[in-house]
């Protein structure tokens, strides 16, 4: 585990970073459960609205969408493959998400290619370290 | 960047521009104000769960779903609107909501404040004056781009606001007697309405010098093709009245922190429909729509192990379902 600012990141699991999307992705067998993350989870506000409305994704694609102070943010996939389950806890309730990041998982999908290698996929402890200490130089500046 | 300063449109073409220029991924500055009343809705909101949609179709006002957030929203020709469209890579962009519309509201709070009014801005994206809203706003991602979308309120029809939206009637009263207490207008500050091109010239000016000079934009045939086929798309029933997620009771939000939470409960002697206002987001009063059921419970009891709690409404929900079991036996 990694703790930045209060914010904790576990290292059982590989985070995406592309254009600030901040999800967790953790292999199950022959799954992967994703969520956001707890960078995600502080800045973002108040989660009040969640939907995941396509049934196969495209890695970095939107898959769906969130409200949060009053903003629609897009929902992105990390992998492509088959969206095999919606976490309905959390679309039921969605600020879940703020109060415990890491259990409160949106979707699980079977990966295409399980090897999920990207570049906007990262577990190296260092890697997230210094992933996160950047984005928030990055909030220091805007 | 550009500007778009289009005067009068059609209630929808006032919605559809900013869309459409988000979807084509062009950078801009839009002012504009709609015609007739209308009605529109956040992303996440079913306007049959928001709107008297039968009262609206008789009177014809319009009704319109955007792609972004905020709430249900009375819009009309007292109103003038703003909508900033910036690619989301955009290294000047933030990342997040709250940063987004403190970043960009801020040529909106000096607008105000150049024509006499001491606006503030007031997380999550309300301006505020004296307690009282003074401008509405929402934000989201629409293709490639981030956009706000927001309005600076010259005069408000409060009456209309209250009639329009789905609410039971007994709720209608209190709502418009919170929306005065609440929303205050350039009229009621300033006895006065400025000139609407003078208050765009401002707009203009403020935002140039916190984003840089904007060239003149032409609703070209590629902005207005794009906005027909948008036009399809919003005016469909099926994007119309898409459900999104069932929400517990009914919410009528009045300015950030002020609601009124209303939810029919099932006791022992029927339904109870059970209202609680909300003011700085701690619940403030409680009442019971029959106040002959529940019969068998300490009404004052009930009201003062809600007064003062933090107003969550799932929370909420299942703690006024939690007294009625315990206090009914």
């Amino acid at each position: 585990m990694i703790e930045i600012n209060g914010m904790k990141f576990p290292l059982d699991r590989k985070y995406y970073t592309k254009n600030g999307a901040h999800l967790w992705l953790k292999l199950e067998k022959d799954s992967i459960k994703i969520g956001m993350d707890a960078f995600a989870a502080m800045m973002t506000g108040i989660i009040s609205f969640i939907t995941v409305n396509k049934k196969a994704a495209k890695s970095g694609e939107s898959i769906g969408s969130f409200e949060s102070a009053k903003y629609i943010s897009k929902l992105y996939s990390p992998v492509s493959g088959k969206i095999i389950e919606i976490n309905d806890n959390v679309l039921k309730d969605p600020s879940k998400i703020n109060k415990n990041p890491y259990i409160s998982w949106i979707f699980k999908i079977e990966p295409d290619d399980k090897k999920n290698k990207s570049k906007f996929i990262i577990e190296d402890k260092d890697k997230i370290s210094n992933w996160i200490t950047e984005e928030i130089k990055k909030l220091e500046i805007k | 960047m550009k500007y778009f300063n289009l005067g009068e449109l059609n209630w929808k073409q006032t919605q559809l521009i900013y869309h459409a220029l988000a979807y084509k991924n062009i950078e801009s500055l839009v002012l504009n104000s709609p015609k007739e009343s209308f009605m529109c809705v956040g992303l996440p909101q079913n306007p049959q769960d928001e709107i008297d949609i039968n009262y609206c179709k008789k009177n014809n006002i319009g009704i319109f779903r955007r792609e972004i957030g905020g709430g249900t929203v009375l819009l009309d020709n007292n109103q003038l609107f703003y909508n900033l469209i910036v690619n989301r890579n955009n290294p000047i962009v933030p990342h997040f909501p709250e940063r987004f519309f403190k970043k960009f509201l801020q040529p909106v709070v000096q607008t105000y404040h150049e024509i006499g009014i001491s606006a503030e801005f007031r997380p999550l994206c309300d301006l505020i004056v004296n307690e009282k809203k003074i401008s509405g706003n929402g934000g989201g991602e629409i293709g490639e781009c981030k956009v706000l979308a927001g309005n600076l309120l010259l005069d408000f029809n409060y009456e209309g606001m209250a009639r329009a939206i789905s609410s039971p009637d007994s709720l209608r009263g209190k709502f418009l007697e919170l929306m005065r207490n609440n929303i205050t207008t350039v009229k009621k500050e300033l006895n006065i309405i400025p000139k609407k091109e003078e208050i765009c010239s401002t707009l203009v000016r403020k935002f140039e010098d916190f984003i840089g000079t904007f060239t003149k934009g032409k609703l070209d045939t590629e902005i207005t093709k794009k906005m027909s086929e948008l036009d399809k798309l919003y005016s469909s029933d099926k994007w119309l009245y898409q459900r999104g997620t069932n929400q517990i009771g009914r919410e009528i939000k009045v300015r950030e922190g002020v609601f009124l939470f209303h939810k029919s409960f099932g006791t022992k002697e029927g339904n109870e429909g059970i209202t609680c206002e909300i003011e700085k987001n701690l619940i403030k009063k409680v009442t019971f729509t029959n106040e002959y059921l529940l019969s068998n419970i300490d009404k004052k009891q009930f009201k003062e192990k809600l007064v003062g709690l933090k107003y969550d409404r799932n929370i909420l929900s299942n703690k006024i379902l939690e007294l009625i079991k315990k206090m009914e036996l």
